[in-house]
């Protein structure tokens, strides 16, 4: 069989299988089982067994669930709460005035949380209704939230950071480094974006709150310091060379437990039900990277990922041909799947090929989540689309409209980085000078 | 009597995950803050290591009983009565299929270690049939579990691992802090 031959029956099978609803992990699997069982004669079953053992068992990966777990625990807190009474008082001025609140306080939950849908659940939870109340533009308050939920995944910690960086086999430590400075660029633009649409709509901003004094304020913020200082503690650990992600994420779990000893909302129950959330959501990322494992694998004895990345080495693609071409097929993937398995779905074959091209495999792991925060976005699967119809009880499509503008903001945001990947690579090179 | 003990075993490999959790927290902290004070766990790394696989698969039956494996639902969503029972059913048919070779092939990779007294390489020796049990033991309650589903489904045509849809904006959230999703 030629190569372009088993490629296509290959794909066509994932498709064929994931389409009927087979789970992602065991859909990976086989895929691995079908490619190597057509091109090997060596025993499938123990590659199958020993990648996996290999995989699982490693020290990097026990970061996830501790950073999982750190995020489980904060959201059982009255974060939600806080964080919309200690900012407002203090975004009263800016055109789009509480607006910001949904940026800011989603770029803090991000900091603490790895989890898109648990961002913008937190944040949507308090501002959501009280942006109501006070008469704000519904659909500029939900495009804001679904935007700006996605900064829990671009903005460390981040659960596919994690995926991204044990696929990839990079330091999981520098790919965060690497969505710190991103993070705040996005933030920026959505910034940026909402101030000049209110200048441009000044009749759909409603009037400020009644100014409260200065002490009042910072009363009314004292409550977010704590969650700030954990922030401040874990990135100080990540850039100084302290911890280890692992050491840094169990430092993390132990901040959470405090902070939310220290709120009065740490009882057995939710210490219980925080264990076995990130237990359930560790258990459904480990058998994906497994199943990732096993068919990364497998497609290398195909040799396709090999002659597919000299294939893309031959056509000479600047880099900016090559970033527009994976764009657009990840922008059209987002569409269809869920951000974790586009990770490992594609990794197998574009990691090889952007390495053969000459990019730092750090710069794309946070392209990549990028891509993953726009997939969280876009209709029909987009999950914050999802959260966000649950909470406001509008139509899908009614927040696919909101959240557009966003999405635009995302490839902005692509095309900045692309352009000047330093924003990228500068804290990365900075605690990892080698 | 049966459907007391299966949902019993799916719980208690949740929970037997779930303090690994708490052991992979806890060696942390003390590999990190023992450095100052200059006490070590030998091999602690290796064990964080093998906590972690024990706990990624012993919770795989209780996290796929409670629908938080992803898959693709866009087209099946489509389906309703018997097409979407059939369509589950090979489904089931098919990871059943997967993970029962799997979990075959876990337990030769565990066997073998037994066999050629297999050791870890770290300070401390363990002998590497005992974390890799582990995966053996994950995977076959996953396979009981699937294999459940499967007379479930084939008995009353709905699965339980698809959820009723959230009635309130609270069991929403409260769902998706519950790992409804990334």
């Amino acid at each position: 069989m030629t190569l372009p031959v088993l490629s296509i029956a290959l794909l066509g099978f994932l498709v064929l299988i994931l389409a009927s609803g087979v789970w992602i992990a065991v859909g990976l699997g086989l895929v691995g089982l079908l490619a190597m069982w057509l091109v090997t004669d060596i025993p499938i079953g123990q590659v199958l067994a020993t990648t996996v053992w290999s995989s699982a068992s490693s020290w990097t990966l026990a970061a996830l669930p501790l950073f999982i777990w750190m995020g489980e625990i904060l959201f059982r807190t009255r974060l939600s709460e806080q964080m919309f009474q200690g900012l407002s008082p203090w975004l009263q001025w800016l055109p789009g005035r509480l607006i910001h609140t949904n940026i800011i306080g989603c770029g803090i939950f991000a900091a603490v949380s790895g989890s898109s849908a648990a961002t913008v659940a937190t944040i949507g939870k308090i501002a959501l209704p009280e942006l109501k109340k006070r008469g704000y533009d519904e659909k500029l308050s939900i495009g804001t939230l679904a935007g700006s939920g996605t900064l829990g995944l671009l903005i460390p910690p981040s659960i596919p950071m994690v995926v991204y960086a044990v696929t990839a086999n990079v330091s999981v430590l520098q790919v965060f480094l690497g969505g710190f400075l991103p993070g705040l660029l996005v933030m920026a633009l959505y910034m940026g974006y909402v101030i000049i649409w209110s200048l441009l709509n000044p009749d759909k901003t409603p009037p400020r709150d009644p100014s409260m004094p200065f002490v009042q304020k910072l009363r009314q913020s004292a409550k977010l310091m704590p969650v700030l200082l954990l922030i401040a503690a874990v990135f100080l650990a990540l850039i100084l060379g302290f911890a280890t992600a692992t050491e840094c994420a169990a430092w993390g779990v132990t901040g959470a437990l405090f902070l939310a000893w220290w709120s009065g909302t740490l009882t057995w129950g939710t210490l219980f039900e925080s264990i076995m959330s990130a237990t359930r959501l560790t258990c459904m990322i480990m058998l994906i990277l497994a199943g990732a494992a096993f068919c990364t694998a497998a497609m290398a004895y195909t040799g396709i990922p090999m002659a597919l990345a000299e294939w893309v080495k031959g056509q000479q693609l600047s880099t900016h041909m090559l970033v527009l071409a994976l764009t657009c097929m990840y922008i059209i993937l987002g569409c269809l799947i869920d951000g974790i398995s586009m990770i490992v779905l594609t990794a197998v074959i574009v990691l090889p090929m952007v390495k053969e091209a000459g990019f730092d495999l750090i710069w794309f792991g946070v392209y990549l989540v990028i891509h993953v925060e726009m997939a969280q976005i876009t209709p029909p699967v987009g999950f914050n689309l999802f959260v966000l119809q649950n909470m406001s009880g509008k139509d899908m499509w009614m927040i696919a409209k909101a959240a557009f503008p966003f999405f635009i903001l995302l490839n902005v945001a692509v095309i900045i980085i692309t352009t000047f990947p330093q924003i990228v690579l500068y804290l990365p090179k900075l605690a990892f000078p080698d | 009597m049966m459907r007391r003990f299966l949902d019993g075993l799916y719980l208690a490999a949740g929970y037997i995950a779930g303090a690994f959790l708490v052991i992979i927290f806890g060696l942390m902290m003390i590999l990190s803050v023992g450095r100052d004070f200059n006490i070590n766990i030998p091999s602690g790394d290796d064990f964080a290591g093998w906590s972690f696989a024990a706990m990624a698969f012993f919770g795989l039956a209780h996290t796929f009983k409670k629908g938080e494996m992803i898959r693709v639902g866009m087209l099946i969503d489509q389906f309703s009565g018997r097409v979407r029972q059939a369509i589950e059913l090979f489904a089931l048919l098919v990871a059943g299929g997967f993970i029962a070779y799997f979990t075959w092939q876990t337990s030769k990779l565990a066997y073998d270690s037994w066999q050629y007294f297999d050791m870890s390489t770290g300070v401390v020796s363990v002998p590497l049939w005992i974390p890799q049990l582990s995966l053996v033991l994950g995977l076959g309650t996953l396979l009981i579990a699937i294999v459940d589903e499967f007379v479930i489904v084939l008995r009353s045509g709905r699965p339980t691992y698809v959820p009723e849809p959230p009635k309130s904006v609270e069991e929403l959230v409260e769902r998706v802090a519950q790992g409804g999703g990334v």
